[in-house]
């Protein structure tokens, strides 16, 4: 997608999954995402005010590629990013995440232990390549 | 122990205000055990919090200024009983935050301490034991209109012309409705309850009660602050079919003024005849 042209940033955004260790997960993986894996074309918003109705937010959404982050089944991130009228190109669940680690203790809904930052991380890198795939520059990374 | 509140944060994402206002809210359940309520979900599955955000009064903590808890608290007709705005107290706190979206040491010390600060300044949690003074025995009387027999207790009840009692013992008082409205709705399937912790005015709403044939808002005979509410209608409003004035009172008061309150309500004797007047039109 472009905006005047120009390659528009992906725009990754997790649920808002509050008091639950899934939550805390998706919320840290993007910002490993936005902050420092793919700083240069990935960015987040704030899911409330997405839900809120802000019209700069869903015309952001309307003309970026979408990756969502889900905690927990109910996919809050992807049905809301969806129902604004944004393109989710890749949508992914912290708990299907879990499968490759089973018995894994990823903390609490407040601090992540080791094997919680082990799942961050590897969802964040997991989708950092997706944000480069999106934004047609694969040499970067 | 502080009272428990529902706590909806703006959980927000994007600037370090909002995180900030996710971890106090996290912060302050584990210091007073409240319940979180997630903005997303409330907004598209609101069944799911209707017990919650009707037990329990409602802090909202907003990160910035755009306020997105408060304005959906605003679009969903919630009350709200406190609101906090981080970004104001960030402006008034000795503690600054990292200006980083993953909270660091000084973000979670910050938060901390604001949680502690807000479980503080709430009120205590009230009495669970409030209700021993009001098992004495009720004596009745009844009116008839036509084939209907209303019951009405012979003494110690009050009226308010909106079919609803109050029942005083001290300080404390118990409010209700009246038989004639649980024959008037028939089978009642719904009880809204009322927010312990509120002051409320008399003649406020202070609950409702519903049937499939209408909905009713119980007006409060008596201004007070709500301590209490009869949660076993929560599951079985049938009570209030089978004891509108003992077993299905509504909820309980620490009354402010019942001496002006009083002055605004009536006896039984006077309720019956206002009771056979309505019953009389309701038949025309």
């Amino acid at each position: 997608m472009t905006t005047n042209g120009e390659t528009a940033r992906v725009l990754v955004i997790p649920c808002s999954g509050i008091g639950k260790v899934h939550g805390l997960i998706s919320r840290e993986a993007t910002y490993e995402i936005t902050d420092n894996l793919a700083q240069a074309n990935a960015d987040t918003m704030c899911l409330a005010l997405l839900v809120m109705g802000d019209e700069e937010a869903l015309s952001k959404i309307r003309s970026s590629h979408c990756i969502t982050i889900d905690g927990c089944p109910k996919y809050c991130a992807q049905k809301n990013v969806e129902l604004a009228g944004g393109q989710v190109a890749e949508s992914i669940m912290v708990a299907e995440a879990f499968k490759n680690h089973r018995g894994a203790q990823p903390g609490t809904a407040t601090k992540l232990t080791e094997d919680g930052w082990l799942v961050v991380r590897e969802i964040a890198e997991g989708l950092s390549d997706r944000v480069q795939d999106l934004c047609g520059c694969e040499g970067e990374h | 122990m502080a009272r428990k509140y529902a706590i909806l944060p703006c959980n927000g994402l994007d600037k370090l205000q909002g995180p900030l206002s996710r971890e106090v809210a996290l912060a302050l359940v584990e210091e007073t055990g409240g319940e979180i309520v997630c903005p997303v979900l409330l907004n598209s599955a609101r069944p799911r919090y209707e017990k919650i955000l009707g037990e329990l009064p409602l802090i909202i903590i907003d990160g910035c200024g755009t306020k997105c808890a408060s304005k959906l608290a605003g679009s969903l007709n919630l009350k709200v009983d406190r609101k906090v705005l981080i970004a104001d107290e960030m402006k008034t706190s000795a503690l600054t935050p990292e200006d980083s979206l993953s909270l660091g040491p000084a973000g979670l010390e910050f938060a901390k301490a604001l949680a502690t600060l807000l479980a503080e300044d709430m009120p205590e949690e009230p009495s669970a034991d409030l209700s021993a003074d009001f098992d004495s025995p009720v004596e009745y009387t009844s009116v008839t209109h036509d084939k209907f027999i209303f019951r009405i207790p012979a003494a110690g009840f009050h009226f308010n012309e909106n079919d609803c009692w109050v029942r005083v013992k001290g300080t404390r008082a118990r409010i209700g409705v009246s038989d004639y409205v649980q024959q008037n709705l028939t089978d009642i399937s719904y009880f809204g309850p009322p927010i312990v912790g509120r002051e409320i005015g008399q003649f406020d709403d202070a609950g409702t009660v519903e049937s499939v044939k209408s909905t009713m808002d119980v007006i409060s005979p008596v201004s007070g602050k709500i301590v209490a509410v009869n949660t076993a209608l929560v599951d079985n409003p049938e009570i209030i079919n089978e004891d509108p004035y003992e077993k299905g009172w509504i909820a309980e008061l620490e009354l402010t003024d019942f001496e002006s309150d009083r002055e605004l309500l009536i006896d039984g004797a006077a309720y019956g005849e206002i009771v056979k007047k309505k019953a009389a039109e309701a038949q025309h």
